[in-house]
């Protein structure tokens, strides 16, 4: 049975969506792609230096089959400079995916709510399909949600802390109530989370640091893979409902006790 | 000619065009996207942009990011 996400008109093959930070080189990043399975990858905009030719991943990323770019708009510190940072993605990627993302603060790197909301306002005005990086705020999401974003992408935790679904019941009140795609980026560390975050009812996730930073880039990806499969087939199949008290799975009967 | 180039003052010693620019800084035209003063230039366009006198151009690639 097609599984397939659905973000905006785009149909994905892969509830896995990659960041192509922090890698220790080209080949070992287009490695992870490979193994991950993603058929959405982030990338993000840098001046051009001709001393470090080799970082430009445009050419090393056209070659890799059945794999969509979704420029970011990191280093824009407010609404006007993600618009431009997006008008600007998107002459490369040829795409309409955005990954809308201002986080002004380099301490916390946390999203500014504000100027997200109003660089969404714009970017959906002028045709993308805009995925913007939030807090997990449950009105934050129904409010870009109502103006049109093709996604939300709360955070789990902090961008490359690896603390997991730190966020996780207000991304179960997000999922609860979002009629548009709901994937958690930021902050997962292991496939397990990944898992949890799909068996929650997210639609994907996006990781970039947990692959980046593992000692066998292409190995965790496989791995993160097989998390995200899980976690959306356990989805599907619907969970027990829990419960306060215990509930016996073999029979009590008392038939070895001893009366003497 | 004058121009700065991703924050630098470049001086620029061909005919002025995109293309002229780009292929004097070793820039892969494919590659490169384009914001001369502020504004996002497509690339269809590169072939009708002269460049002027204190022209403040940002030249931008594709690296990672998450």
């Amino acid at each position: 049975m097609n599984d397939s996400l659905k973000v905006g008109d785009q149909e994905l093959g892969s509830r896995l969506f990659l960041g192509t930070g922090k890698f220790s080189s080209t080949q070992a990043m287009i490695e992870a792609v490979k193994a991950s399975g993603s058929e959405l990858v982030t990338v993000a905009l840098r001046r051009f230096n001709r001393e470090q030719a080799e970082d430009d991943l445009y050419g090393p990323l056209s070659q890799l089959e059945n794999v969509r770019l979704m420029p970011n708009t990191s280093g824009a510190m407010n609404a006007k400079e993600a618009v431009r940072a997006a008008m600007l993605g998107r002459e490369l990627s040829k795409s309409p995916f955005v990954k809308l993302e201002i986080h002004p603060n380099p301490h916390h790197l946390l999203p500014d709510p504000i100027e997200t909301y109003e660089a969404a306002i714009e970017l959906v005005k002028q045709g993308f399909l805009v995925l913007p990086y939030i807090p997990a705020d449950p009105v934050l999401a129904k409010r870009l949600e109502d103006i049109g974003c093709a996604a939300v992408m709360p955070l789990g935790a902090a961008i490359g802390t690896g603390k997991g679904l730190s966020t996780a019941e207000m991304i179960r009140i997000i999922v609860r109530d979002s009629n548009i795609p709901v994937i958690v980026d930021a902050g997962l560390r292991s496939p397990s989370e990944a898992a949890c975050a799909l068996e929650m009812g997210c639609d994907a996730v996006l990781v970039n640091s947990a692959i980046a930073a593992a000692e066998n880039p292409a190995a965790m990806a496989a791995a993160f893979k097989m998390g995200v499969e899980a976690g959306r087939a356990a989805y599907k199949a619907g969970l027990m409902p829990t419960s306060e008290a215990a509930v016996a799975s073999s029979p009590l009967t008392s038939f070895l006790s001893i009366d003497d | 000619m004058k121009l700065t180039v991703n924050g630098d003052v470049h001086e620029h010693q061909g005919d002025g065009s995109v293309e002229a620019l780009l292929g004097e800084l070793g820039a892969n035209k494919a590659h490169t996207a384009l914001m001369i003063n502020g504004d996002v230039i497509p690339s269809e366009s590169w072939a009708d942009t002269s460049l002027n006198e204190n022209d403040v151009i940002e030249m931008l690639v594709f690296v990672g990011g998450g």
